[in-house]
């Protein structure tokens, strides 16, 4: 049992590093830091994943690994003198609802072309704009957790 | 402090604050800098308004206010220049910069990025660890790579030729869907719909999505919501050429 969850939680931090670098590069993140942004990324997304394993909502459990990703970061922007931000966004793409986000405007267009209100597919559409939207505010606000609770009236750098 | 000199040096923080606009930085952190580089080079207040495409910022000194104005033109994003310029603030700040430093160096930032040739391999990998992570099997991996590399060359292709990125998602979007359907006319894969779904997440803007919402936590509540309307439409013209392939394909 314990053996199963160690391997998934290996598997999934090696599996979402991968992209963690792969959109790091997209957004010209200096060569020395990717390494840390894929520790990063890697860190959070099984943290996401070890939480739903134990039958948590996706959307807590964003918000809990979005805020190791977000003290993580802070702990590398405060050794390196770079803005933990840029870390932070190549480490939460991996957790992007960009599945959910897709198949809300799919739905949008299905409908339209249905010309008339069709439930099945309004309650689909609905399902995932509202997953869309709340999995993103978990994913910045627990970003932002650090600042909100520790640097009130200071400055991280 | 003579005229001149504030002059000088109000330039040299719009400049910072609009570069940092320019390439992605968010407003909290946009204000947070050019306050500072303010500070640290001998102004006595900096107040900064930040709109979805220009900047307006005023210095003062001895009772002496300065307003200008900048017009922003997105760049995409480059974290490159966002860290540079963190640094330039720091610096600046502990008293190792000054005016002519800190000039010297702003005129010396420019954005570089990767080669294509490492982009286009490294974020069809990430697809296909995205397909993984979602459940496909091993040939929808490869149906994900060889769909996510094809669309990366083609959007790359388009950026440089300077069309609207609304455009530039539309076709990639469709090219990306045309080649993912091969999962459904041949049967190398138990799951199409997997490949389907994940070559397309290269085209997620996760980035201005993000940066939406902490803008709008942290207070600057027209720019965020400017942000989050230039992604949906993002994600709106890419689902426009998804439809069309899936059309063409006749899965729809």
């Amino acid at each position: 049992m314990t053996d199963s969850i160690i391997f998934l939680v290996l598997h999934d931090a090696l599996f979402s590093a991968i992209p963690a670098v792969g959109f790091a590069m997209v957004f010209n993140v200096p060569k020395r830091f990717l390494p840390y942004c894929a520790l990063a990324g890697a860190m959070g997304h099984s943290t996401r994943t070890f939480l739903m394993h134990f039958n948590m909502p996706i959307e807590w459990a964003t918000f809990a690994a979005a805020a190791v990703v977000g003290f993580v970061t802070i702990h590398f922007a405060k050794k390196h003198l770079a803005p933990p931000l840029m870390y932070a966004v190549a480490a939460i793409i991996p957790m992007v609802p960009g599945t959910y986000a897709f198949n809300t405007v799919i739905a949008l267009i299905q409908l339209t072309a249905a010309n008339e209100i069709n439930p099945e597919i309004s309650a689909h559409m609905t399902l995932n704009a509202l997953k869309t939207v709340f999995i993103l505010g978990a994913l910045a606000v627990g970003l932002a957790l650090p600042s909100l609770l520790f640097y009130r009236n200071r400055n991280i750098l | 402090m003579y005229a001149e000199s504030q002059n000088d040096i109000t330039r040299l923080v719009v400049q910072c604050a609009q570069l940092l606009l320019a390439y992605g930085a968010e407003s909290e952190l946009v204000e947070d800098i050019s306050q500072r580089l303010g500070k640290a080079l001998g102004l006595a207040s900096i107040e900064i308004s930040i709109s979805s495409n220009s900047l307006v910022l005023t210095s003062l000194v001895h009772g002496r206010c300065i307003t200008t104005t900048r017009r922003i033109r997105a760049h995409g994003i480059n974290m490159m220049v966002v860290c540079e310029l963190q640094r330039i603030c720091l610096l600046a700040e502990k008293g190792i910069y000054g005016v002519n430093e800190v000039r010297r160096r702003l005129s010396r930032v420019e954005p570089r990025s990767y080669p294509a040739k490492a982009v286009i391999p490294m974020i069809g990998l990430s697809c296909a660890s995205f397909c993984h992570l979602l459940g496909g099997d091993v040939m929808a991996c490869m149906l994900t790579l060889l769909a996510s590399t094809i669309g990366m060359s083609v959007r790359l292709f388009i950026a440089k030729h300077h069309f609207n990125l609304l455009v530039n998602f539309s076709i990639t979007a469709f090219c990306i869907n045309i080649v993912a359907q091969l999962g459904y006319i041949y049967p190398i894969t138990d799951t199409p719909q997997t490949a389907m779904a994940a070559s397309v997440l290269l085209l997620v803007p996760g980035f201005p999505l993000i940066n939406a919402i902490s803008d709008m936590v942290k207070g600057h509540m027209s720019v965020g919501i400017a942000r989050w309307g230039q992604a949906s439409l993002l994600t709106l013209a890419s689902v426009i050429g998804i439809t069309i392939a899936m059309q063409i394909g006749g899965i729809f």
